[in-house]
């Protein structure tokens, strides 16, 4: 897999940049850039609403994003819901699935925020009991530990496809089968692995899917709710507005039919469109290709972390993303990761959104976290190495 | 926290000065009160400041930047008590200057960094680096024949000058007979105008009446710097000169030739401050009080 470095503009602007903070959001192409700015430098227009030629072209342009990104994951058009990102998509979930049947919700300790607090809320407000499946002290979950979770009572399992703190992940065709068996339902947060390995939402048998443009090289604010359209007819949207209705009368509204009854207002069309790019770009690359490029400088990244001795959180297994948590001995997180900075190394520091999940993982004061994309190379990983030598020297 | 403290005053004071650094000095004092209201800091302003010099010595030598990131704790507050102890020194400079017109104290002979200075600055800027003047030529006045000798180097336009005129003219009243003052003008080119007002008090001095004319433009010292010769001509008017002569030697430039021999004669001794006083050939840098010069002028024998 080839990609140019100067086809990243903010790459291209720092040369000796090393940028490993791919798992917070991506860089972007200029493809995406530029299909983005098309949209206010061509069209700047409403879509599903103006019927001057404008709005259809920006109509079209928008429902040809959708079919893209869609596509991408394995759906149909008619099964993607635009979101601001994944954490939205999950709210519409939680806050408008029926629990009024069964109310058990089971999910994983290893997620991130977004998939927790939506639902911790519900529990606290007494709509659903919620089940939380611990890992083993390498950070896995086995598929053992949910069956022992899922079971008749059980209206949802929401967990990720990938992690952002271990960098590994679920079976999801295994525990779509296992929700289903039971008479539930399955959510996946897509947004760590849609953009690092392919995700195919029917060939899974997923119910609902939420993923983020940002982390696969696509605008900021833009994100996809996809749902099996049985599922989504049942949802109620979050927003109501501009756009979600067929007429309305001061005595009833009558909204419209499809999924754009969950897109109240003027969207984000530019982003819509960017999204559709980002996609393409990926393609174009090929998944597996991005994915063998992955497991090669995950590989790379775990060989030069052990060499400086630093302590490596989660499994380390040959499936891994190219994203690491770790730490060194007499150092905090965030000190290591100003340290890397001054040397143009940009890893994140923190709990990354996902406090339980490295807790769990055994890093109870935070964790430096470096991950990787299709930008980067195995000589940047060297460089990052290289760095982390001096940094052992340091704390050592 | 601790270096929070040191950035917190380092940053406002360069704030003044900068824009940019108003967001640090911002930061720092968040810090700062955060911590005395016994919460946590959490600009994280410590830690930046802390990442930016252990990386750059990380370059040059990884056992130096260990060991500074080890005690990075202790050395903040070998910095924070520097910086108190850097601070206490400036106050008591500034009282010291503002009761007795040196910083160094009343009895200091040394030069005062906030006394006027000459462009020598920094070439010379001890009272070790001063060599007394041997030649007595100037604007004069006491007894020639006196065992105390007082050379002053002064500028018309320098307010420390202009202070230390009054004890100049106390002490002369005091000492009439006992000491011989012999004034050299050298006009500090960072005072506008001090050149015009130099080679005007020597033009009064050929009518015998330097003392009106230096008297009026001390008086006016604001004035004289901002208007110059259109200033001086009005005063040397108040003074009582003939305006005819006076005007001749002001136009003419025909004190230019002595002042350039003054001016001279202060680049020889190494002046760097004025006003600068040789008694008896020990120099005393600055306008002192006339106790100091009266125990100077003992210490003489006078």
């Amino acid at each position: 897999m080839k990609v140019q470095r100067n086809d990243f503009p903010v790459l291209e602007k720092n040369p000796s940049l090393v940028y490993l903070d791919s798992a917070c959001t991506s860089l972007k192409p200029k493809a995406v850039i530029e299909a983005e700015m098309s949209y206010y430098t061509e069209l700047g227009a409403c879509a599903g609403r103006s019927s001057h030629r404008l709005g259809i072209k920006t109509n079209q342009k928008v429902e040809e994003a959708r079919e893209k990104v869609a596509g991408f994951v394995g759906a149909k058009a008619e099964e993607l819901v635009w979101t601001r990102n994944t954490t939205e998509g999950l709210n519409i979930i939680a806050n408008s699935f029926d629990f009024s049947k069964r109310k058990k919700v089971v999910t994983s300790v290893m997620e991130h925020h977004s998939v927790l607090l939506p639902f911790m809320r519900l529990r606290d407000n007494g709509k659903i009991t919620l089940e939380v499946v611990n890992c083993d002290e390498s950070g896995t979950i086995g598929t053992n530990r949910w069956a022992e979770k899922i079971d008749r009572d059980t209206a949802l399992v929401v967990t990720h496809s990938w992690n952002n703190t271990a960098g590994t992940g679920n079976d999801t065709r295994q525990l779509a089968k296992l929700a289903h068996d039971n008479g539930a339902l399955i959510c996946i947060d897509g947004a760590q692995g849609v953009p690092h390995r392919r995700t195919d939402f029917r060939r899974d048998s997923l119910d609902f899917l939420c993923f983020s443009g940002h982390k696969m090289l696509g605008p900021t604010g833009i994100g996809a709710l996809v749902a099996k359209k049985e599922h989504l007819n049942k949802l109620d949207p979050l927003l109501t507005g501009g756009g979600t209705v067929k007429t309305v009368s001061l005595e009833k509204i009558e909204p419209v039919a499809d999924q754009t009854r969950f897109e109240a207002g003027v969207q984000h069309y530019s982003g819509m469109i960017g999204f559709g790019a980002a996609c393409d770009y990926l393609k174009k690359l090929g998944m597996e290709n991005v994915e063998a490029h992955e497991k090669e400088l995950a590989k790379a990244l775990l060989e030069q972390l052990n060499a400086a001795g630093a302590i490596v959180y989660g499994p380390k297994t040959d499936n891994h993303e190219a994203l690491y948590s770790f730490n060194f001995r007499n150092a905090k997180p965030h000190d290591v990761a100003l340290m890397l900075d001054k040397q143009d190394m940009a890893v994140r520091s923190g709990f990354f959104c996902a406090q339980p999940a490295l807790e769990a993982l055994g890093a109870k004061d935070g964790a430096v976290r470096a991950s990787g994309y299709i930008y980067n190379t195995v000589e940047d990983v060297k460089k990052f190495g290289d760095t982390l030598q001096k940094l052992k020297e340091l704390y050592g | 926290m601790v270096l929070c403290i040191i950035a917190f005053a380092v940053f406002s004071v360069m704030s003044i000065f900068s824009a940019k650094y108003r967001p640090l000095a911002k930061e720092g004092f968040r810090c700062v009160f955060r911590s005395l209201t016994l919460k946590p800091c959490d600009t994280g302003l410590d830690e930046r400041i802390k990442s930016e010099v252990v990386s750059k010595m990380l370059k040059y030598s990884p056992g130096a930047a260990r060991s500074v990131n080890r005690h990075f704790v202790a050395i903040s507050w070998f910095f924070v008590l520097l910086t108190l102890a850097s601070f206490a020194y400036s106050a008591y400079g500034i009282y010291n200057f503002y009761y007795y017109g040196n910083c160094d104290g009343p009895t200091s002979t040394g030069a005062c960094i906030l006394n006027d200075i000459t462009g020598d600055y920094g070439r010379f800027s001890e009272p070790t680096d001063l060599i007394p003047p041997t030649n007595l030529e100037g604007i004069t006045e006491g007894n020639p024949n006196a065992s105390i000798k007082i050379i002053e180097f002064g500028c018309f336009t320098c307010p420390y000058t202009k202070k230390a005129e009054s004890t100049m003219e106390q002490l002369l009243a005091e000492y009439n007979d006992s000491i011989y003052y012999v004034f050299k003008p050298f006009p500090l080119p960072n005072h506008p105008h001090s050149y015009e007002a130099a080679r005007a008090v020597l033009c009064a001095n050929k009518q015998g009446k330097h003392w009106e004319l230096q008297e009026e433009i001390f008086k006016q010292q604001d004035v004289c710097t901002a208007d110059g010769s259109l200033a001086i001509k009005s005063l040397a008017e108040t003074a009582g000169l003939n305006m005819t002569e006076f005007n001749h030697c002001y136009d003419n430039n025909e004190t230019g030739a002595e002042l350039a021999t003054y001016i001279q004669q202060g680049k020889d001794a190494h002046i760097y401050a004025t006003p600068t006083f040789f008694v008896n050939g020990k120099p005393v840098v600055g306008p002192k009080s006339l106790d100091e010069f009266k125990r100077i002028i003992e210490e003489e024998g006078g």
